[in-house]
């Protein structure tokens, strides 16, 4: 697999192919939502706006749906029970690299014991076209976790070197995609130039983690009992946009809802997170993390410990999502770590 | 990447089952048994739940009260509290529900192989413990001396008494039971909370596993008492509740710290749980 | 038999019951498994046997303590629908004022030919089963609650904060278009609604069971609104709640 570049009116060009051919199913991609950007269905190359800081959504929703049908049942003396499984191909354009690390830790969760056909058969069908962030959120700091770049979690990883976009191939699709294109071979001349790029990217996060991200663990071990939980959760409003905007949180709830005609009906999951209040209730009403300031610190182990310990992804990828959207400005699990470090 | 999936491998696919059989526990708690449409065996390990859904209505994990040497069908012992065990109590047999499962890691019946057992229930803390007591009878050469506590709040919420009244006739174990309290002179039976039936049993503390599984309440005492005994923490084996949604370690729901209840759990020894901070 | 439903209306501008005939099609579904045996938006059938009363609007004269107190005696279930019936909704505004500086303002001289009290919301006068917030209410929970009472399945209140929805539903939070919102502290279920058209949520659907009001009195003043502008959005739809007193 050759590296490529390609300029950036043959990109369109190219865009505008996958769009109409649906070589790699329905193309998505970065556009722009208002004074923000989001993904969603591309209908040209015009539309995608790869110079975004962050989409409102990780690009997590296309294979963890905010709402999923998973089971279809028609009652009856014996309910007859369908499993819903949508895996349509899907191509996505524009996905940041810290938002791909964000998609390896879902396989890792919904891919390794006890693999999840909704989830990973969208994904096994999928193909994912990510771009250097060369302008990141105030809020982010993914280049102190290590996130800003990545080597792996795409089939084609774009960035901007000015007139052109670099094209990194990470796998045989991303090489057979790419090749309907047109493009030049990447001199060495030019990865210097994708190097420099991302090297002065790296420089432009306004907010730092002040510790290696390998030295969060320990630190959580250490500070259990840490008063910087308490004084945050005071003012927060358990208001789950913390979780709902997050790329790393993977938990969900499962409901029933009957059909009005009471033949059937069907069973959905939807996004679920630690913030709310009765994630941990139990039937008999008692809850296992009542108080906000145990849910606040149960958030921050998942990010900096719980996760990494146990799928060896961070459950934090520095997207910076939940301190931009928390009113109470209290979710920065990068703050949050530092205030700890600097109490000891 | 994972093997080629198939929507048949759903994880939120269940297998048919049919109620052959419901009984009256008491006023809140009922037993029913089930019967796979497809003839298949649970294969449960004692200790281990299941997610049962009514369509509709929903799912709710609950712990498998009969033991796998029961072949054929097996047996959820449920007491009323929820949306769904509440619509499970109007059920009638020949009822069809849906079963995922069996789930978690069960006792750790190799551990406890040629070991001394002092099983300690409290009210419905007696459900999954049930597997795991009529396990061992049914293998009873496999495992040491076995004593059984057994204690609830009145006579009247007493469980399994055609059950009770065998094991306590059982040659196989020595059993006790308690009632925290007795207003009338239906029961003649001890009285007081379970902890006052320790100075009535003996055992090896060197040789012996407790396996105590009651409310969070009961635990706190029960441990102290067994610790003060002289077991080992790691000899105390308990069994935690948690809200286990998708019983696959995905949902989060039933996360004690980095552990999910659903898989490493629902049964840990004392020694884990201590370690953890959210645990009980 | 099918269970029988009834509407009732109080003291409000029935948009309740407005939304509730906006079912479309699944008024058809509805009305197969469910007699409706009052409702009188809709139809002129007039029933005391009933199983299920949804009562819409608040409690605002004496005669109407003693209907709803006629309608819980004949009904199995009761049920309040929408802001007015929950909470007393935008009603309860009046209760700011004296009750005759109410009558004076809104019907000047001919006051004296009228009584009224503070409004109240229906479970302050009688036991109420279940409560379906907002203004209007939402259809799909209408729909839903009679699932669960069809279906043996129970029946709870959405219990997060509208945030969730809004975030779901992709949008950009109020607060950074630099307006202010009541999401955070109220109960979602809504699809937040407001938000995905353009708007900010009004706290129609009261408040949630924890709600950080501190942290949300915190929130509106980093925004520069004085007490009053609080106190002031609050009153709209929680004027019966302690927090917006004072």
């Amino acid at each position: 697999m050759q590296n490529r570049v390609i300029s950036k009116k043959d990109l369109a060009g190219f865009v505008d192919d996958l769009i109409k051919t649906k070589a790699a199913g329905e193309v998505i991609g970065i556009q722009a939502k208002d004074s923000k950007f989001n993904f969603g269905p591309l209908k040209n190359a015009a539309e995608l706006r790869l110079d975004y800081d962050i989409a409102l959504l990780p690009p997590k929703k296309y294979f963890f749906p905010q709402i999923e049908t998973v089971l279809k049942y028609e009652f009856g003396a014996t309910p007859k029970v369908e499993p819903v499984v949508n895996d349509k191909a899907m191509c996505l354009i524009g996905v940041h690299p810290f938002d791909i690390r964000g998609l390896l830790l879902f396989d890792a969760v919904y891919g390794g014991a006890n693999p999840d056909a909704n989830l990973m058969m969208k994904r096994q069908k999928s193909v994912i076209i990510g771009v250097d962030c060369l302008t990141p959120n105030p809020k982010a700091f993914a280049a102190s976790m290590g996130t800003a770049v990545t080597d792996e979690g795409f089939d084609l990883m774009l960035t901007d070197i000015g007139n052109d976009y670099f094209v990194t191939v990470g796998t045989n699709k991303g090489d057979s995609l790419i090749k309907k294109a047109k493009t030049k071979e990447a001199t060495a001349a030019d990865q210097e130039k994708r190097d420099k790029v991302r090297k002065d990217a790296l420089k432009k996060y306004q907010v730092t983690l002040k510790m290696k991200p390998d030295e969060i663990p320990a630190l959580l071990d250490a500070n259990w009992e840490s008063k910087v939980f308490n004084d945050k959760a005071a003012t927060c409003f358990s208001c789950g946009s913390c979780v709902m905007v997050c790329p790393t949180c993977v938990c969900f709830d499962v409901q029933d809802d009957p059909a009005l005609n009471l033949k059937g009906g069907e069973r959905y999951r939807r996004w679920d997170a630690c913030m709310l209040s009765e994630f941990a209730k139990v039937a008999s009403g008692e809850n296992f993390r009542e108080h906000k300031e145990q849910r606040f610190r149960h958030r921050m182990y998942r990010k900096g410990k719980y996760l990494l310990e146990r799928y060896k992804y961070l459950g934090c990828v520095g997207c910076g999502r939940c301190a931009i959207a928390c009113l109470a400005q209290i979710a920065s699990p990068a703050e949050t770590f530092n205030l700890i470090k600097e109490a000891k | 990447m994972v093997m080629q999936l198939s929507a048949k491998q759903s994880l939120h696919l269940p297998r048919i089952a049919e109620l052959i059989r419901v009984e009256k526990l008491s006023d809140r708690e009922k037993v029913f048994e089930f019967k796979f449409d497809d003839g298949k065996e649970l294969g449960q390990m004692p200790g281990q739940f299941v997610e049962i859904s009514i369509f509709g209505v929903g799912e709710a994990p609950i712990s498998v009260t009969s033991s796998p040497t029961h072949r054929g069908s097996f047996e959820l012992a449920v007491r009323a509290t929820g949306s769904l065990t509440n619509k499970l109590h109007t059920l009638e047999k020949g009822a069809k529900v849906g079963i995922r499962g069996p789930f978690g890691n069960g006792f750790p019946i190799q551990t406890l192989k040629g070991k001394d057992i002092l099983f300690v229930a409290g009210g419905i803390g007696l459900f999954p413990l049930r597997s795991l007591i009529n396990y061992v009878l049914d293998n009873r050469k496999d495992f040491g001396e076995v004593n059984t506590l057994f204690g609830c709040r009145s006579p009247q919420e007493r469980l399994f008494i055609g059950q009770l009244q065998e094991w306590n006739t059982c040659k196989d174990m020595c059993f006790l039971e308690t009632v925290d309290r007795c207003s009338d002179d239906s029961w003649t039976g001890n009285v007081g909370v379970i902890t006052t039936l320790f100075p009535k049993v003996s055992f090896d503390p060197a040789k012996t596993y407790a396996i105590v599984v009651g409310p969070p309440i009961m635990y706190r005492f029960v441990i102290a008492e067994c610790l003060k005994k002289g077991l080992a923490e790691d000899h105390i084996i308990m069994s935690l509740e948690r809200r286990m949604k998708c019983g696959v370690g995905k949902c989060g729901h039933c996360q004690i710290n980095g552990l999910y209840c659903c898989q490493e759990g629902p049964v840990f020894t004392y020694a884990q749980v201590k370690s953890l901070k959210e645990a009980v | 038999m099918k269970p029988r439903v009834a509407f009732f209306d109080f003291t409000g501008c029935e948009g309740c019951q407005l939304e509730v005939l906006n079912f479309n099609l699944e008024i058809v579904d509805l009305i197969n498994v469910v007699d409706i045996v009052e409702f009188r938006e809709a139809s002129s059938d007039h029933s005391d046997e009933y199983d299920i009363a949804f009562i819409e609007g608040s409690i605002t004269t004496e005669k109407e303590i003693e209907r709803i107190q006629g309608i819980r005696n004949n009904a199995k279930i009761l049920v309040s629908l929408g802001a007015c019936a929950c909470t007393a909704g935008v009603n309860a505004l009046k209760n700011f004022y004296t009750m005759d500086e109410n009558l004076k303002l809104v019907y000047g001289e001919n006051a004296k030919w009228y009584k009224t009290i503070p409004a109240r919301p229906v479970h302050s006068v009688v036991p109420v089963d279940f409560f379906i917030h907002g203004c209007p209410p939402i259809r799909g929970e209408v729909i839903r609650l009679v699932k669960c009472l069809l279906t043996g399945k129970k029946f709870e209140l959405y219990h997060d904060p509208v945030c969730v929805e809004c975030k779901l539903n992709e949008n950009i939070c109020v607060y950074e278009k630099g307006q202010t919102c009541f999401g955070p502290v109220t109960r979602g279920g809504c699809n937040s609604i407001c938000v995905n058209s353009g708007r900010h949520c009004w706290g129609c659907r009261a408040l949630v069971d924890e709600p950080n009001l501190n942290a949300e009195k915190e929130l509106l003043a980093r925004y520069n609104l004085t007490v009053n502008d609080i106190l002031g959005k609050y009153r709209i739809f929680n004027g019966t709640l302690e927090v917006a007193k004072s």
